[in-house]
């Protein structure tokens, strides 16, 4: 099977290791992953605040990188969301460009997503360590609809303990630009995700969105606090 | 007719709702009930329009000329609503809503057979016309304006207490 | 406290409030709450997204015949015995109604909730004529007794503890001091009871409409609504123009839905249903009942983009589940309405010159989405509010300047490597201009970046 890959620009930037695990993972399960090396951003920033005409500037250069019809993965659930429900909005008015991006809706995954129901990865006995708890982040949970996929792999993991999170699907207070922009209650909201990580006694706490991970890792940071917060490809690939 | 599965399904939704739920088939049962629930020296409103507020009437030591001076009312109501437990209060025939509503206890006489199944049902009964005020009552008047911790008997009645008959 | 904060100041208005410990474990408390209680009185509902669907369909059929469903309900209300008025804006309603009570020679009025009351200003513009306009519900009491607004659309004094109310009271009212709910309670039952027998109007607002028989229909729990609709010779009801439903018929469904949406209850503990005045031979009912059709912008916002914010039930669900609200509570949105639905309704009714920060006050987690019982699309809405902010001028010219380089840098792969080196090679810069709040919060990006890693 083939694959391309969409690293997304903060794994491209922040976070290259999760990018190395997702190729780990894609090895492990004998799928063949392209890595289009003029791949960008999906263009969300600009689309979140306000600038469509921006956004559709990288939506365009997005659907051409992204040409043909292998199945696209990407280590976040907010970018396969923007790909999956506001690209074809974004060319409304242009149906070649709209037909395009409708037929990318449709062979965008989020990676749990691919792993859980394309290569159907918890059957295979992976293994990791420790006690995990689990971030479940917006756009993936209430855009991609992706509720049970990244559970279902913790979950059979040998070794793993998990542990849920309370109110896992609350907001971390990442939200993008909202973090720059409304700092105090963005700090506030990690604060309070902060807890429920505490509380649940984990030692590694992961999620799908490297956004949010690197939210709630400076709030971590901030308390001092030994909680290791990975991506959970990371998680996976750690015990392959 | 009122199946026996409507009636339990109000009874319970009333009761979940912090209304006193009575059954009686009879004159005697409305004597028994009405003596317990309420005091023989409380001024009480009856308006004595239907056949079984005409029934009740007489037990009531203590009668109110009207609604404003009683401390409870007693009348029998238009109808009631198995699905959430309420009752259905009406200004037709020239009732007045307000004498369930000033005293402190509210004591309704339902009809058995007045029980109607659905929210739905009950305002298809009004397809023809709505009177000037229809109030589905459910349960004392409550608040939770503090805390959110709730609080029975704000303006309206302390207590609630339905009688099927 | 709260004259000072307005929507334009959203961001101090929130620092501070994050800063205010019992607010913010009052916020937390009640948004849990309301949480947990909304889920079990849904719980037992068997088709809740059929209801849900049914719900936003019959408010959609009334967005479309809007002005059919207006004209109806005003000639039934009026063949009932009430008079109707039609207000453009919060002007002319505050002028209308201050009319009706001086007319009428009434210098009393006891009033029921009403947000709409709210939004013009109402108490202010009676008490400048010399009348009192006493709040009769809990929470719009206490708030009151405070000279403050309500920070939630159905709780209004939500963030107000215990110990706060029973030292308002102890002090406005002469009483003993007691912080149990119950007895507060009981204390504003007395200290009402003689205003609503003596007053010389009441004033409401109302949930619905119902066209078809020109009947307004109130939700409410404390009986307060029923007194100030039944007691007083004379009732005034304010209600903005988006609160029709077809018929009666619709009710059920609303009654479903409003208040285990609203409070977690199945039903209030009173639904009223009035149509028109009391008739001759009734004994229930206003002797007059006047009832205020106002616009105050929904016209405008029914011809635009964000229609779907007139399906809005006032139901509040959108707040309890926002991790924004909860956290700086409703007087931060500087406006009548808080919330998600506050945000958009703010900028849309006010103009979003006067309420632009709102629009970032939203994480776009869709909570709101979630819960929402007639199915608004909430976070579209901010999308499409931030997208009309950029067009009429409001963003900052950094940002947008900004984002033109974005758009341009992440088409340009070469522009987009070299972004990323630059911002690596000037970290310490970036992270001494972005300050410690946003960049400090950021990890110092990779040294060599993935896609010059992949083999």
């Amino acid at each position: 099977m083939r694959v391309q890959l969409f690293a997304t620009c903060l794994v491209d930037s922040f976070f290259p290791e999760v990018g190395e695990s997702m190729l780990k993972l894609f090895r492990r399960f004998g799928v063949t992953a392209a890595f289009p090396k003029k791949q960008t951003c999906c263009g969300q920033p600009a689309f979140n605040a306000g600038y469509a005409d921006d956004a559709r500037v990288a939506a365009a250069h997005f659907l051409s990188v992204f040409d043909g019809d292998d199945p696209i993965v990407t280590p976040s659930g907010s970018c396969a969301a923007m790909v999956k429900h506001h690209y074809p909005d974004l060319f409304r008015g242009d149906p070649k460009m709209r037909a395009k991006a409708e037929s990318m809706a449709g062979r965008i995954f989020e990676l749990s997503q691919f792993l859980v129901r394309v290569l159907h990865a918890q059957e295979s006995g992976m293994a990791g360590k420790g006690t995990i708890t689990y971030h479940s982040s917006c756009h993936l949970t209430r855009d991609l609809g992706v509720r049970d996929e990244p559970l279902i792999l913790l979950q059979s993991m040998k070794e793993v303990r998990f542990v849920p999170m309370p109110d896992a699907s609350r907001c971390c207070g990442f939200g993008g630009m909202f973090m720059a922009k409304l700092p105090e209650i963005s700090c506030a909201l990690a604060e309070e995700k902060a807890d429920s990580i505490v509380a649940t006694g984990a030692d590694t706490v992961t999620g799908c969105d490297a956004g949010c991970l690197m939210n709630i890792a400076d709030a971590m940071k901030k308390r001092g606090n030994p909680v290791q917060v990975k991506h959970i490809a990371q998680v996976l690939a750690e015990g392959l | 007719m009122t199946s026996p599965d409507l009636l339990r399904r109000f009874l319970e939704n009333a009761g979940n709702a912090a209304a006193g739920t009575h059954v009686v088939s009879d004159a005697t049962g409305l004597r028994r009930v009405l003596s317990e629930i309420v005091p023989g020296t409380d001024p009480v409103f009856c308006p004595g329009l239907t056949d079984k507020e005409k029934a009740a009437a007489p037990f009531l030591p203590c009668r109110a000329a009207d609604y404003a001076s009683a401390t409870a009312t007693v009348e029998e109501v238009y109808g009631a609503i198995a699905e959430t437990g309420s009752l259905v209060c009406v200004s037709s025939g020239g009732r007045a809503v307000q004498a369930g509503l000033l005293p402190s206890h509210h004591v309704a006489v339902v009809s058995r057979e007045r029980i109607f199944a659905t929210l739905d049902e009950c305002f298809a009964s009004f397809a023809e016309g709505p009177p000037t005020n229809i109030t589905l009552v459910t349960g004392p008047s409550r608040t939770a304006d503090i805390e959110l911790t709730l609080a029975i008997g704000v303006h309206g009645p302390e207590k609630l207490d339905i009688i099927v008959f | 406290m709260s004259d000072v904060q307005t929507s334009l100041t959203f961001r101090a208005n929130a620092a501070r409030a994050i800063k205010d410990a019992p607010l913010r474990s009052a916020m937390r408390q009640a948004a849990d709450t309301f949480g947990t209680k909304r889920a079990d009185a849904f719980a037992p509902v068997a088709d809740l997204e059929a209801l849900r669907d049914k719900a936003s369909a019959i408010r959609l059929q009334v967005l479309d015949r809007l002005q059919e469903y207006v004209d109806t309900f005003a000639s039934q209300a009026t063949k009932a015995g009430a008079t109707v008025h039609r207000a453009r804006d919060a002007g002319s309603a505050r002028e209308i109604i201050a009319k009706i009570l001086k007319d009428r020679n009434a210098r009393t009025v006891v009033k029921g909730k009403s947000m709409v009351s709210e939004e013009i200003h109402l108490n202010a513009h009676l008490e400048k004529q010399g009348m009192e306009a006493l709040e009769t519900d809990l929470g719009e009491y206490i708030i009151q007794l405070v000279g403050e607004t309500p920070s939630h659309i159905i709780v209004p004094a939500i963030h107000k503890n215990r110990q706060q109310v029973g030292r308002l009271f102890a002090e406005k009212l002469g009483v003993e001091y007691t912080e149990d709910p119950q007895a507060l309670t009981k204390i504003a039952r007395k200290a009402l009871r003689e205003k609503f027998l003596a007053a010389d109007a009441g004033l409401s607002g109302a949930n619905f409409a119902a066209a078809a028989s020109g009947s307004l229909v109130l939700f409410t729990n404390e009986g307060n609504g029923r007194m100030v609709t039944t007691i007083p010779p004379l009732h005034i009801a304010i209600l903005s123009l988006e609160k029709m439903i077809p018929s009666l018929a619709d009710l059920p469904t609303f009654i479903r839905l409003l208040p285990r949406s609203a409070t977690g209850q199945s039903i209030t503990s009173y639904v009223s249903v009035i149509t028109g005045t009391r008739k001759p031979g009734e004994a229930t009912g206003a002797k007059e009942l006047h009832i205020v059709l106002l616009d105050n912008g929904r016209a405008e916002i029914l011809s635009g983009e964000c229609r779907e914010i007139l399906k809005c039930i006032r139901c509040g669900a959108c707040m309890n589940v926002c991790p924004v609200y909860r956290t700086v509570g409703g007087h931060s949105y500087g406006w009548t309405y808080p919330g998600p639905m506050g945000i958009v309704l703010t900028t849309l009714l006010t103009g979003m010159a006067q309420s632009h920060p709102l629009v970032d006050a939203t994480t776009l987690c869709g909570a709101c989405v979630e819960v929402c019982p007639v199915r608004i699309p909430l976070v579209d809405l901010f999308l499409k509010l931030r997208e009309r902010r950029v067009r009429e001028g409001f963003s900052k010219p950094m940002e947008k300047q900004g984002m033109r380089v974005f758009g341009k840098a992440a088409a340009s792969p070469s522009l987009f490597s070299a972004g990323q080196f630059l911002s690596r090679t000037f970290w310490p810069l970036v992270r001494a201009f972005g300050g410690k709040d946003v960049a400090g919060r950021l990890p110092r990006p990779a040294k060599v970046p993935f896609h010059r890693r992949v083999p």
